[in-house]
């Protein structure tokens, strides 16, 4: 069913999208509790820009070997412009298991008060969670397509992976494919990108930056900066590597030279060494300086205060044997 | 990289017509090509076979002009240049605007004074000009001009053909930069072990001093009793 698509449009992704489904997901699943029969599962926080909604579903982890995952679904909006298909937000809707198709009052009735708020956004498709797509689908979709005339389907999976390195989201398209002789309607894959505003970046930056809740000791938020330094850094290696590798190939005459990539690496590598010039030394050992200091100061200050502290007690401790023979204890 | 993008579709168009040119007619083109405002870049007309037969006849010193502007700077024109056609003035600021872009291979940081001579400019103003007109818009060098200190940081500069030789030094310095980043990688690990560590000594450090204050306390304690 998951070819990919042929229709060339490009998706962008907003991450108020990814946030809202796997929120939706979670309270549906949370609100399952208390656990009745085998329907309720650990909730799975799911996709690296959900740090929040990881905080917000703690639960008692039951056996999940029978675990039924509620499948929710809604509706996404956004904007369609030409070949770009941009999807901004979401809204839930209620499904109705029994004729397996979505409430279309309720639809309609959000669809008008979205419309009044964000004038420009169309109904785009549709979303819901589960591992992959299936046939019943069809029928909702099918359903939606006298909204939109192509509707997309955007699917999460809230299982974790902790290999998978991608967000666990697919967007499907519906193509009119011929199979066995008859023309079909089936869901076929297609590439998506994850576009910002300014607003969005602050807050999955905020999220992806949790620092361990009790305020840590110093050394655990050293550790965590640094760790976030060291991926990027890891990064940097690997992209070198393969260029690297490439370069190496090129020589050894496996691949065939390609001038304007060539030219383009030697630019590149002119840029280094990117930080090396008599201001940059000055400046950085300025603030180095300016750092040390600052710390010496605060260890000064720490100490003073502890030797002060030791003083009085050690005067209250013996205090009353040096008083008389005038003998100061102190100055 | 936009300058290699716009000008690929040049290059595709020049090696077109030089594959279908001989003789005479190539020179023309190799003239037009080389005084053309967006091409900087030749090896892939160099590489042309009809071109390569130039070699041999009268109009040799054409590929040896082709080799100067896919290589070589202002001053290799000027010690050569009774041993190359003359240039026409857009082949001239071309040729300046390469100049640049080689300087710029060498050193980040270019003195005002090292390009006056280079490009046969006789003043700042005129050099600071050209460096805007003819290097900055058309994209092929991004930078600062710092007029206090009189030299141009050069941010960017868009790559020039390479000779045969240059690609071992491109694979070397990739691999220095391999190195400096598993360095950087090596200590950061580091640094994150030892303070980690540290933390785990202060913890201990902390909790024989509470012990020992408690031992303390039970033996006042006692001897009151």
């Amino acid at each position: 069913m998951a070819e990919s698509s042929s229709s060339g449009l490009t998706f962008k992704l907003h991450p108020l999208v990814i946030v809202n489904i796997s929120d939706h997901y979670s309270r549906v699943k949370s609100q399952m509790h208390p656990p009745v029969t085998n329907t309720s599962t650990p909730p799975p926080p799911n996709n690296g820009a959900d740090g929040a909604v990881e905080a917000a579903s703690s639960s008692s982890f039951s056996d999940s070997a029978s675990a039924s995952c509620p499948r929710v679904f809604g509706c996404v909006i956004g904007v369609q412009r030409g070949r770009t298909v941009e999807i901004f937000n979401s809204f839930e809707l209620l499904y109705d298991p029994a004729t397996h198709s979505l409430d279309r009052a309720f639809l309609e009735k959000k669809q008008e008060l979205y419309k009044k708020v964000f004038p420009h956004f169309y109904i785009l498709g549709w979303y819901s969670t589960g591992t992959d797509a299936q046939e019943s689908d069809m029928n909702i979709h099918k359903a939606l397509m006298d909204i939109n005339e192509s509707p997309v389907y955007v699917i999460l999976n809230p299982m974790i992976n902790a290999a998978q390195k991608d967000l666990p989201i697919t967007i499907y398209e519906s193509e009119m494919h011929v199979i066995d002789g008859i023309p079909q309607l089936i869901f076929v894959s297609s590439s998506y990108t994850i576009e910002t505003v300014e607003a969005e970046r602050i807050s999955v930056d905020h999220v992806a930056h949790l620092k361990p809740s009790d305020g840590g000791s110093a050394a655990t938020q050293l550790a965590a900066h640094l760790t976030g330094i060291h991926s990027a850094i890891k990064m940097l290696n690997s992209r070198i590597r393969v260029l690297h590798h490439y370069l190496l190939a090129m020589q050894k005459g496996d691949i065939p030279c390609e001038n304007s990539l060539l030219r383009q690496v030697s630019s590149l590598l002119r840029r280094l060494p990117a930080i090396e010039s008599g201001k940059f030394q000055d400046d950085f050992l300025m603030e180095y300086n300016d750092t040390l200091l600052i710390t010496y100061l605060a260890v000064l200050t720490n100490c003073s205060s502890t030797t002060n502290e030791l003083v009085d007690k050690f005067n209250t401790a013996y205090d009353r044997h040096s008083r008389r023979g005038g003998r100061t204890a102190y100055f | 990289m936009e300058v290699e993008q716009k000008q690929a579709q040049v290059i595709e168009h020049f090696v077109k017509q030089a594959s279908s040119l001989q003789g005479s007619s190539l020179v023309s083109l190799i003239v037009q090509l080389t005084s053309h405002s967006s091409l900087f870049v030749f090896s892939e007309i160099l590489a042309v076979p009809n071109v390569l037969e130039l070699q041999g006849t009268g109009y040799a010193v054409y590929i040896d002009l082709l080799r100067l502007f896919a290589h070589g700077t202002w001053s290799d024109y000027k010690s050569n240049a009774s041993l190359l056609p003359p240039l026409v003035p857009d082949q001239i600021t071309k040729l300046k605007q390469l100049t640049v872009l080689s300087l710029a291979e060498m050193n980040r940081v270019l003195s005002y004074d090292q390009l006056l001579e280079q490009l046969d400019l006789s003043n700042v103003r005129e050099l600071e000009d050209f460096l805007i007109n003819d290097c900055m818009y058309a994209g092929i060098v991004k930078g600062k001009l710092d007029h206090l200190r009189r030299s141009f940081e050069v941010q960017f500069a868009a790559g020039r053909d390479l000779r045969p030789g240059q690609l071992g030094n491109l694979i070397q310095t990739l691999d220095d930069w391999l190195d400096t980043t598993n360095n950087a990688l090596l200590t950061i690990e580091e640094k994150i072990k030892w303070a980690d560590k540290k933390c785990e000594l202060d913890a201990i450090h902390k909790k024989a001093v509470n012990d020992r204050v408690e031992e303390v306390k039970k033996s006042v304690n006692n001897k009151l009793d």
